[in-house]
């Protein structure tokens, strides 16, 4: 699914933000990438997305080769990911089903099919109630959710969150781990940014991907936690 | 195509979406748009008007020529014939003593008594030539060869008087045209640009999201033809009510200039400037479009 080998990042202003690192990530298979700010999480899911290019080193996303992508290719590429910006990136003056809805347009949906994902992501992450509210009057949390919502109602084969519970209370966000971590059983693999540590504590067979100033150390969790 | 359909509402709602999110300044290049497509409608009008007055002035122009005056009847006619096969020769007839002698009373009129002091016709018959204006040279030059040929008389200063107001009304009006249509691309792409830095968040995202450059592009190409084509309905409306009163004050027609007819000026004006508008809109559209960035 993902293949990483000797891969560095370095941004423009000279920050080192990935150093080196080979990384494999299988169909199905549950990441959590953890780490203090700036150690790298977000650069990894952005070159992983095709946001960023390595500045050495290749990266493989279902197949495809991100450093040297053909605008087109990249763009079909991202059709099958699921992502969740951690600045959310949704779109103001538009209500939260529309969001949603938004984000699937492009893909081989009917006009039905749109709708139907739309409603049903939005009432997986719980804001049914609030599908008709313009994003700028929604809560943070809840602005979070439809991020959310916009990237399972994709139906993607590779779902990439950055810190998709930054700003929701605890059972809040063990519900949005659990509907990230339930696409497993789609053969999706699930790729989460996050700080909140806790939170993944007592989770079974995950990978932790720990980042600290842009080097990685891989911790595979199997059946006992 | 099926997604494409399937989002047509989506794209409009988008398109007026944008309009509205910078109204005022979308306005501003609606009234502009407007007034250049008027000013287009003008220059067509003129245009028209002017090819009437091109193509009279074309038919004017001709050369004479005058043959042997031992030529029989037959062999005139022959020589015709030959004269009418040249390039840029419009149409041949040959004039005779009596016709010729006609032709000056009708020019001397109430002078033409004048004319009866000589006891015979003193005109000779001749073969009047129409010519394309902007050929004159190389035509005299072949008549003047015919070995029957005695001399021709060209008018020459008066032709090519008549080829250069032609040429002058052509490059003029085409430069016209050209310069509105360059302007008209440049605003409609300026603000298509204008909409696609206010929504530069959003394209970015759907690019993320893996959006074609159709997909993000389409509502702004409908926001440039959603102007256009109604500054252009717009324009062609003015036109057709200063056509209609333009009209009723000439009384139908000047003297000098052979108006065309009302209804075809007006259907013939809307369709070039709502013509000009799709084109120009899209063009703008896509000229605009062609700022977005890959990422």
């Amino acid at each position: 699914m993902i293949e990483a080998k000797e891969v560095s990042l370095r941004y423009r202003d000279g920050t080192l933000a990935l150093n080196n690192i080979n990384l494999t990530i299988g169909e199905g298979e549950i990441v959590y990438i953890t780490g203090p700010s700036g150690s790298g999480k977000t650069s990894l899911l952005k070159l992983i997305l095709g946001m960023e290019l390595p500045t050495s080193g290749t990266v493989k996303v279902m197949g495809k080769q991100i450093s040297g992508e053909k605008t087109e290719e990249l763009r079909s590429l991202r059709k099958k990911i699921g992502p969740v910006f951690q600045e959310l990136k949704l779109v103001p003056g538009r209500s939260a089903i529309e969001n949603v809805m938004m984000g699937i347009r492009f893909l081989d949906f009917s006009r039905q099919e749109i709708k139907k994902n739309a409603a049903d992501a939005l009432e997986k992450v719980g804001l049914s109630h609030k599908a008709h509210s313009m994003v700028e009057n929604l809560s943070w949390g809840e602005a979070q959710r439809v991020s959310i919502a916009r990237a399972i109602a994709r139906n993607p084969g590779l779902i990439l969150a950055d810190e998709p519970t930054g700003n929701l209370d605890h059972d809040n966000a063990i519900n949005i781990l659990n509907i990230l971590t339930s696409f497993r059983q789609k053969n999706t693999s699930v790729v989460v940014a996050t700080h909140a540590t806790h939170l993944i504590e007592n989770q079974k067979n995950i990978t932790i991907i720990r980042m600290n100033q842009g080097n990685i150390s891989i911790e595979k969790r199997g059946d006992e936690a | 195509m099926k997604n494409f359909i399937a989002n047509l509402d989506y794209f409009f709602k988008e398109a007026k979406r944008i309009i509205f999110l910078n109204k005022l300044s979308n306005i501003f290049t609606f009234l502009g748009a407007v007034l250049i497509l008027l000013i287009l409608a003008t220059v067509v009008t003129g245009w028209s008007i002017s090819s009437r007055l091109v193509r009279m002035l074309e038919e004017e122009a001709e050369i004479s020529a005058f043959f042997h005056e031992d030529m029989d009847e037959n062999e005139v006619f022959a020589l015709a014939e030959d004269l009418d096969k040249l390039d840029g020769v419009w149409n041949v007839r040959v004039v005779d003593e009596s016709e010729a002698y006609e032709r000056m009373e009708e020019i001397l009129a109430n002078d033409a008594g004048i004319l009866e002091l000589f006891d015979d016709n003193p005109f000779k018959a001749y073969i009047e030539i129409r010519i394309d204006p902007g050929q004159i040279d190389s035509i005299v030059e072949t008549v003047k060869d015919y070995k029957d040929i005695d001399y021709v008389r060209d008018n020459r200063g008066v032709l090519e008087s008549i080829n250069d107001i032609i040429k002058g009304i052509k490059t003029v009006g085409t430069l016209i045209i050209l310069a509105v249509s360059i302007t008209t691309i440049i605003i409609i792409s300026h603000m298509i640009r204008q909409g696609i830095y206010n929504n530069r968040e959003q394209i970015k995202t759907l690019g993320f999201l893996g959006a074609s450059r159709m997909f993000i592009g389409f509502p702004f190409i409908c926001v440039g033809l959603l102007i256009t084509v109604i500054a252009g309905v717009l324009a062609s409306l003015v036109m057709m009510l200063i056509i209609y009163n333009g009209y009723l004050a000439m009384g139908g027609s000047i003297p000098f200039i052979p108006l065309p007819p009302k209804g075809n000026l007006v259907t013939g004006v809307t369709l070039v400037i709502m013509g000009v508008s799709i084109i120009l809109g899209m063009a703008g559209s896509l000229f605009g479009l062609s700022s977005i960035k890959e990422h």
